[in-house]
């Protein structure tokens, strides 16, 4: 379980530039669920994500990940609960390493490290078993190098090092916003079908409304830095895209400005 | 052509600049991080060795001392970038320049002799073999023996860490990698591998000088532009194995334009060589790639 209550951030305090990115956030995700969380630009999407995988501290406020308070804790401390793929299919991998190197950097996710054989016999199985169920035939590829894969390979492939170790929540920041539509639709179904498989408690960000309300068990979504409707169970059975937008005027009294969330 | 001699004053030089090499594929291809330091640590290192041995302590616990004093070094730069957060390359000189003073301090004169001290050379001497071999066979087995040390570490989970790193630290941060941690280990291990190569150039050249650094940085960016240049470093082994090449390609190069009379060249010039050399290291694979698409592009 990871719980979030009354977070607060504003970036470049006291200068023209201030922003107040979040503003009196709180959300909590049980553990099992697949939350999919959706907002305008600039509603605070990946800020919250970041401030929860801890690349950004936040200036008051409590995150709780499995009873321990991890507020105060910097990024690599935290790893070991908090799995993570980003936007960018570059970002979860570094493409001058090998394939087993990638995983084997990430079979160790939070853990010590220490001076035996960072690719250890006994872990290539594992690996190819992994990436044979991708079906992108990279089981026999493990020790070429990331850089030669395709942005859609890489991003299946950080979606299975942030699955190789256990986590108590998997951050997905818009992980298929950066790729073809074709190639996007098999990342999202390999994504709900690795955490339902594995049992994953998910936060998933997504640019799309669709997408929002297609994947996932609950819904919510941001604005100005706050969650500003969160929906579940039966009330989310059959709701459509424009359901939400009802419900996103009902709330706030606006008018959805931002055409990209209408799209797609 | 060169003297016998001449030949394996290059080799030995070249393979003391292989460890230099070796610090330098560390902080500037592994880590992305431009440390300048080594002008510091590598007299530094020398001080140290130097100082020591006089004193009477057993040359190769000198030499020790001389890296572990490289490492401190490297580790005080890294601390101020990741630290202090001052940007990496000022740490670095910031580093270099106080080494200078201290290097002054340890010795206490500017020039120390050990000509009729006892070095880690002088045990192979008395066995009876050729002068001007001996170090080029005792150095060439310390720059193996770093080199499989530092190969295996490379492969190891936390060379791999400092391998990620460098390379995306975004990333290795969500693997759980402490990167500051990984830097500060990194930049102190390469400056060790430089203050060790400081302290053998002292005993094989029988002095140690505080200006001794002066240029380390470019003859060792040199060595490894070159090596790259030669041998693709598609992988670790490979990158290693490079430096060496490059090191000793370098200090070959440089006795072959000093002693080539008909090139006119002296001993003062050998700062205008270097510097000649590393632009051509650094164009030059350029204009080959250049030259290939153009040979290509004219046949289709």
């Amino acid at each position: 379980m990871i719980s979030a209550t009354d977070l607060r951030l504003t970036f470049g305090k006291g200068t023209p530039l201030e922003n107040p990115a979040l503003r009196g956030m709180s959300l909590t995700v049980n553990q099992g669920e697949f939350v999919t969380v959706i907002g305008s630009n600039g509603a605070g999407k990946s800020t919250f994500l970041n401030a929860l995988a801890g690349e950004v501290l936040v200036d008051s406020g409590q995150i709780i990940v499995d009873n321990l308070d991890v507020t105060r804790q910097p990024t690599h401390k935290r790893s070991a609960r908090v799995a993570r793929v980003f936007q960018d299919p570059l970002a979860g991998t570094c493409e001058n390493l090998s394939i087993e190197e990638n995983l084997a950097l990430a079979i160790k996710r939070g853990q010590r490290r220490g001076l035996t054989t960072a690719v250890k016999k006994q872990y290539l199985e594992k690996f190819r078993d992994s990436l044979s169920s991708l079906n992108l035939g990279l089981e026999d590829r493990l020790s070429d190098k990331m850089g030669l894969l395709s942005g859609g390979q890489r991003q299946a492939v950080s979606l299975l090092m942030a699955s190789l170790t256990p986590s108590s929540i998997l951050l997905l920041d818009e992980h298929t916003a950066a790729l073809d539509p074709k190639t996007a639709s098999f990342v999202l179904e390999l994504t709900t079908s690795i955490i339902e498989e594995q049992k994953l408690t998910a936060l998933m960000v997504t640019h799309s409304m669709k997408q929002a309300l297609e994947v996932g068990s609950r819904t919510v979504m941001l604005h100005q830095g706050q969650v500003v409707f969160d929906i579940a169970g039966k009330d989310r059975e059959g709701l459509e895209v424009k359901d939400l937008l009802g419900l996103f005027e009902k709330q706030r009294g606006l008018e959805v400005d931002d055409d990209s969330l209408l799209l797609g | 052509m060169l003297s016998e001699i001449a030949f394996y004053g290059a080799l030995e030089t070249g393979l003391i600049y292989g460890l230099v090499a070796f610090g330098i594929y560390l902080s500037f291809r592994v880590l992305d991080f431009p440390d300048l330091t080594v002008d510091g640590s590598f007299p530094l290192g020398a001080a140290v060795a130097a100082v020591l041995i006089l004193q009477g302590w057993n040359p190769w616990l000198a030499t020790g001392c001389a890296a572990l004093a490289g490492m401190a070094a490297g580790a005080v730069t890294a601390i101020l970038n990741v630290k202090l957060n001052i940007l990496n390359l000022l740490a670095s000189i910031l580093t270099m320049i106080a080494l200078y003073s201290i290097n002054l301090r340890i010795m206490g004169v500017p020039n120390i002799a050990l000509l009729s001290e006892e070095t880690v050379l002088t045990p192979w001497y008395d066995m009876g073999m050729e002068f001007h071999q001996v170090p080029v066979l005792l150095f060439l087995i310390v720059v193996v023996v770093s080199l499989i040390l530092l190969w295996r570490f490379m492969k190891s989970e936390t060379g791999l860490a400092m391998r990620a790193t460098g390379a995306n630290a975004r990333m290795a941060r969500a693997q759980g990698i402490a990167t500051g941690g990984m830097v500060i280990l990194g930049v102190a291990l390469s400056n060790g591998l430089v203050g060790l190569a400081g302290a053998l150039f002292a005993q094989s050249q029988g002095a140690a000088d505080v200006t001794m650094g002066v240029g380390v940085i470019v003859i060792g960016l040199a060595s490894l532009i070159g090596g790259e240049a030669v041998l693709t470093p598609s992988t670790v082994l490979r990158a290693l194995i490079a430096c060496v090449i490059g090191a000793i390609m370098y200090r070959l190069a440089i006795a072959f334009a000093l002693n080539a009379d008909a090139l006119g060249l002296r001993a003062q010039d050998l700062n205008l060589i270097t510097a000649v050399l590393v632009t051509l290291a650094i164009v030059l694979p350029g204009v080959r790639t250049n030259l290939t698409n153009r040979f290509t592009r004219n046949k289709a």
